[in-house]
């Protein structure tokens, strides 16, 4: 028993060592793709495309759901207690500091960190990997940094659209419950916007950006052989994406309250 | 066991090299030397460990024991650099081609120059590739992907790939499988160029007919380890079952060369061009050829003719050395 439960911790230690090499090298060979502007620069394009553009419409539609959402929620509930003004507190408390970044880590993780993963295993399966070696490109410089890369940048940027578009359609509901002006709606979310909401939404979004990335890579390359590896490698992908984004969004909202 | 041509340098040394998966030893304790400039077959049954002890021969896979020394330096400490001259110099022809799935054929062909020849303007790139894919024969759009070839399509682009950048050490897993008869024939062509060129060849093969047309050196292994290592003599006299049990009779080199120039010569014929010249010829070499087969001589230097100049230089320097 304590002999299994030794070789497990060894194991366990090991593969976290080897998964912090693994994320120490992806980061190293993304500075130097941008320094150096390699061949996977093209790569890198692609990745935008795919994590950051083609996730712009489902993005906007959780957005202004979750924001209509909210506001009819909360505008019935605040009403109750007579906080009313406190509604719009809550719309950047809840969408752009928590819900925003969480919401579209979870799209990025359902399109992207799936895609990755699965794409990867079965480049492995398939000897592609080996291929590139064999000409003398490093696959970690050519597949997983610009992977890395464009999808940091792609949550970064989907944050900051989803933060807009749960906005709008908190306006849109409150066209339909209390008309106001649009400038009234939007000075009165900057009069309690304070930069330090902003920069944790931001923050998160680039942490969760990493985690999702970085775990959906290894799990990718750590496909060896078979084609039956390779959905598996797409369900652990999905699954330690979700939970290390989890508890990391709750270290950072622990530390931003307590801290 | 350890076995090498006296006087030749070696440009690929196995020492003591082993290799698992799991708990299972896919390479048990290999030590040999593989000659510059000479053609040496893998044989053996399935399971024997081939396509494992290429893919550590070229680097793919790391010895876990022992090391693979590449003129003189192991793969396992190559620097940066040194590795990245090792890439440009060698190739891997994968037994299942190995084309990358999301990118064009054009694409597949153009990565490696762009790579080792960052300077090269997209003309260049592009006349490099029509010529390694005239090469090989392939006559279809270059802009397809590598899902809409046949599998003997994929393998002569595979091929191709190999040899963009005229390696001078080329890997290659079964090359001649799962090929029709006129690309087998094309690419029996290419790698009797390509030793006519000097070029090092590493070939893991179940075709005992090849192996006696173009091998040097017969390597047969068995559960991971070498049984028998040499020219074909000396590995007969190592372990004469083991190498009949796989290659059947072979005939001799010189009978073996001729066959071999003589189905070329039979291919050639719609190919061939008045005045083609045999590089050997070009350096004054005589090398282990039938020079009365006219047909062979034409297409080889046809083919001969299609790859790189640059490299040619260099080819017939490494050929005069060794002789």
């Amino acid at each position: 028993m304590l002999d299994r439960l030794g070789r497990s911790a060894r194991r366990g230690a090991g593969e976290f060592l080897y998964s912090l090499g693994f994320f120490l090298s992806v980061v190293k060979e993304s500075v130097l793709l941008v320094r150096r502007r390699q061949v996977g620069f093209r790569v890198l394009v692609m990745q935008i495309l795919f994590t950051g553009v083609e996730a712009l419409r489902i993005s906007a539609v959780v957005a202004i759901a979750i924001g209509a959402a909210i506001n009819l929620i909360g505008s019935s509930l605040l009403a109750e207690f007579g906080q009313s003004r406190l509604m719009y507190t809550m719309l950047i408390i809840v969408i752009t500091r928590e819900l925003g970044p969480l919401l579209t880590a979870f799209i990025v993780i359902a399109r992207s960190g799936t895609a990755i993963a699965t794409e990867l295993g079965g480049m492995v399966v398939a000897h592609e990997m080996e291929a590139y070696v064999s000409v003398g490109v490093n696959p970690i410089s050519y597949l997983a940094a610009p992977r890395f890369l464009g999808v940091v940048i792609s949550m970064l940027v989907l944050d900051v659209y989803f933060n807009l578009f749960g906005l709008l359609g908190s306006f849109a509901v409150v066209q339909l419950i209390k008309p106001i002006a649009f400038e009234e709606y939007f000075r009165n979310l900057a009069a309690v916007l304070r930069p330090g909401d902003l920069g944790m939404g931001l923050l998160k979004a680039l942490v969760f950006g990493v985690i999702v990335s970085v775990v959906s890579l290894y799990r990718g390359f750590s496909v060896e052989r078979s084609s039956t590896e390779v959905p598996v490698a797409g369900i652990r992908a999905v699954g330690s994406s979700f939970m290390l984004v989890i508890l990391a969004d709750v270290v950072l909202t622990t530390i931003q309250y307590v801290g | 066991m350890w076995a090498r041509a006296v006087g030749e340098p070696p440009i690929l040394e196995f020492r003591s090299v082993g290799a698992r998966r799991g708990d299972f030893d896919i390479l048990r304790d290999i030590t040999f030397d593989l000659s510059e400039g000479r053609a040496s077959f893998f044989m053996g049954a399935a399971g024997s460990g081939k396509s494992a002890l290429l893919k550590t021969a070229a680097g793919l896979r790391p010895a876990d024991s022992g090391e693979v020394l590449y003129r003189g330096r192991s793969l396992a400490h190559l620097s940066r650099k040194e590795e990245a001259q090792f890439r440009r110099k060698s190739a891997f022809v994968f037994q299942d081609g190995a084309l990358w799935a999301n990118q064009s054929l054009f694409d597949n062909l153009a990565l490696p120059v762009r790579v080792h020849e960052p300077g090269s303007s997209p003309a260049e790139v592009e006349r490099i590739v029509r010529r390694v894919v005239d090469l090989v024969g392939y006559e279809e759009d270059l802009k397809t992907r590598p899902s809409d070839l046949s599998s003997g399509e994929r393998r002569l682009i595979a091929l191709a790939r190999a040899l963009v950048l005229d390696p001078e050490l080329l890997f290659m897993d079964e090359p001649f499988a799962n090929l029709d008869e006129a690309a087998s024939e094309r690419v029996v062509g290419i790698v009797a160029a390509l030793k006519e060129r000097g070029r090092s060849l590493v070939v893991v093969t179940t075709r005992s007919d090849l192996v006696g047309r173009f091998a040097d050196f017969i390597a047969v292994l068995g559960s991971g380890g070498l049984m028998a290592f040499g020219s074909y003599d000396e590995a007969v006299e190592w372990n004469g079952d083991a190498v009949r049990a796989l290659t059947g009779r072979l005939k001799p080199r010189a009978a073996a060369s001729e066959a071999a120039w003589g189905m070329a010569g039979a291919w050639a014929d719609a190919f061939a061009e008045d005045g083609a010249v045999l590089e050997s010829e070009k350096a004054g070499k005589g090398a282990n050829v039938k020079r009365d087969a006219d047909g062979g001589r034409a297409v080889l230097g046809d083919i001969i003719n299609a790859l790189p100049e640059e490299d040619d230089e260099a080819g017939r320097g490494g050929e005069e050395e060794r002789t």
